[in-house]
């Protein structure tokens, strides 16, 4: 059983080298405006909108690029989006209430049902669902290891990341954290995952493969309400979308202390990063912006305006 | 953390055997009920609350190994009842009987979901812990609205069912769905109430009524879905957010931003005890 799933993962890891050309777009979801904004990472500039249906939120693409997914959560769905021809290819159902995804190497979407206290496997090119693993209640932050071998699913309410493994679905580990876990994300070596707990301002360090904290960092700010999280290249550097705060904070990986903030928009929710690990984008929910960074400087280099209550970040360099 | 890892085996030798994790009765046997006690009628929502939070407790404990439990007493027959075995004792009683039981029973945290009397918040009395928030945190929330608003007739409360930021709107939503009627102050003081207690014991795996009050008092940080961080005043209080309400419309959060100087929860109510 074990050979036949390497098989496939290899099998897929394989042609998910054949990537399409990348389009060098930023994809935003834009909550309120029930939009996606496409901008051009070169120029900064608008090149369309597209209307997506009601509430959309988690954005991210298959593993090869060639498809763009977007949890339309009013509508219990998923679109799926061609990042070349910008056309709704399809959409199929993702649960109630889909918000926050990943997408595993062999192509799978795991997804949190937030109202449901589970997730959902779904094969996106099927649109048939794989699986369903229970989790705690209110489910939101998903991240998958680089190898594919675990998940992390954060439970807002229950306060925990479940670690998961794949293909088995069986829960490894449950580990508390602060109050509201909200984001997770891994190390490349897949040992390590860091999150988010949004009510009490903190970021944890876990050890993924003991099931427990290593280290967790704290922000003085009490307006500090942090929700995406992302390791810089070099994993030196962590980034972290400050809510109500209105920076991005910038973490040392090590001593999990503040390097800085840098000043965004209103309400910063979203997290992107470049390839290269140059740029840094961000949605401001309040303003309604994105936010450019030079991660050379930590500076805000231009504020791109887009729709109401942007959510969600992606982009296709 | 040793009763944890035994539970997670056997959770899955469970997962082989039968296929399911539904049936994990025999496999967490050992664990012991964690008992609440609850003085109060059971025909109020406060009650549907607790019944929420003791779900999303019993959720929670299935990743934990711990299980909670729930007894109801009606209040005018518990002149022999034996309370000596409940980590925590919620109430929603009358003013007497609430400073009677929390007299009686010291040591043991008991819960205020209904009386927003002052006297109870500034008398501190050791083990009462009022989640409902008293007259004053609500003249405060509607004094501060007012001075923004001076034509304003709205009134202040801990919560309200069209609530949906901070996940208020998640926590509607399932309350209904499970419970049939809406969320209203003194259901989601119950539920409050119930989490509380979990949420504490899920962390510090506390079984001593002591030890959970003294936890609840200093080291408390609890997601009541109103966006904050809340913990207990001195004097018992929850600080808390609340929320304005006119003709039953949502029109603001208390504390009210640009008014409050600063805009801390302590801007509402009184923070000290009575000399």
């Amino acid at each position: 059983m074990k050979t036949f799933v390497s098989v496939i993962i290899i099998y897929t890891l394989t042609l998910g080298i054949a990537c399409a050309e990348p389009t060098g777009r930023i994809f935003v979801t834009n909550e309120k405006s029930n939009t996606i904004s496409v901008i051009d990472s070169k120029t900064h500039q608008i090149e369309t909108t597209l209307e997506i249906g009601k509430r959309p939120r988690g954005i991210g693409f298959s593993p090869d690029h060639s498809e763009l997914y977007v949890a339309v959560s009013d509508e219990n769905v998923i679109a799926v989006v061609d990042p070349k021809s910008l056309q709704v290819l399809r959409q199929f159902p993702a649960g109630s209430d889909p918000e926050a995804f990943a997408v595993h190497p062999n192509g799978d979407i795991y997804i949190s049902n937030e109202d449901d206290a589970k997730a959902t496997v779904i094969n996106p090119k099927t649109g048939e669902q794989v699986s369903e693993i229970k989790v705690g209640l209110e489910p939101e932050g998903v991240a998958i290891s680089p190898d594919g071998t675990r998940v992390i699913v954060t439970s807002e309410s229950t306060n925990m990341l479940h670690v998961i493994s794949i293909p088995e679905h069986n829960i490894l580990s449950n580990i508390l954290v602060g109050v509201r876990p909200r984001s997770v994300t891994f190390s490349k070596n897949g040992e390590l995952a860091y999150t988010t707990a949004e009510i009490t301002g903190e970021v944890f360090k876990v050890d993924v493969l003991k099931g427990q904290i290593i280290k967790k960092g704290l922000f003085e700010d009490k307006n500090a309400k942090p929700k995406d999280v992302m390791l810089s290249r070099d994993e030196k550097t962590l980034y972290i979308a400050g809510g109500r705060a209105n920076k991005v904070l910038v973490m040392n990986t090590d001593s999990m202390e503040l390097i800085t903030g840098i000043p965004v928009g209103n309400r910063v929710w979203g997290l992107a990063l470049s390839r290269d690990g140059n740029r840094l984008y961000t949605t401001d929910g309040l303003s309604g912006t994105v936010s450019v960074i030079d991660t050379k400087e930590n500076k805000v280099i231009d504020t791109i305006k887009v729709g109401e209550l942007p959510w969600g970040v992606v982009i296709d360099d | 953390m040793k009763k944890v890892k035994k539970y997670l085996v056997n959770t899955c030798r469970c997962t082989f055997l039968i296929s399911s994790c539904i049936f994990l009765t025999p496999a967490v046997s050992d664990e012991p009920e964690i008992d609440l006690a609850y003085i109060g009628s059971t025909s109020d929502t406060a009650w549907l609350g607790m019944k929420q939070g003791l779900d999303e407790a019993n959720l929670q404990g299935q990743f934990l190994g711990q299980k909670y439990a729930l007894s109801a007493f009606d209040p005018g027959q518990i002149k022999d009842a034996d309370f000596s075995h409940y980590v925590a004792i919620i109430t929603a009683v009358d003013h007497d009987l609430f400073l009677r039981i929390s007299e009686s029973q010291p040591g043991v945290p008991v819960f205020n979901l209904s009386l927003d009397d002052d006297d109870l918040r500034s008398a501190c009395l050791p083990n009462a812990l009022h989640i409902i928030p008293s007259k004053r945190m609500k003249s405060d929330a509607e004094a501060q609205w007012l001075q923004k608003t001076p034509d304003s007739h709205a009134t202040a409360r801990a919560w309200h069912p069209d609530f949906e930021k901070f996940a208020g709107r998640d926590l509607n939503k399932r309350f209904l769905k499970n419970q049939m009627v809406k969320m209203d102050d003194p259901a989601w003081a119950g539920w409050a109430s119930v989490k509380i207690i979990s949420d504490s014991i899920a962390r510090e795996k506390i079984t001593d009524a002591g030890e959970l009050l003294q936890y609840l008092k200093t080291q408390l940080s609890f997601d009541g879905q109103k966006g904050d961080n809340l913990n207990f005043r001195v004097t018992g209080q929850l600080r808390q957010p609340l929320i304005l309400v006119e003709d039953d419309k949502i029109v603001a959060e208390a504390p009210v931003r640009g008014v409050a100087n600063p805009p801390t929860l302590d801007s509402l109510g009184m923070v000290e005890c009575a000399k």
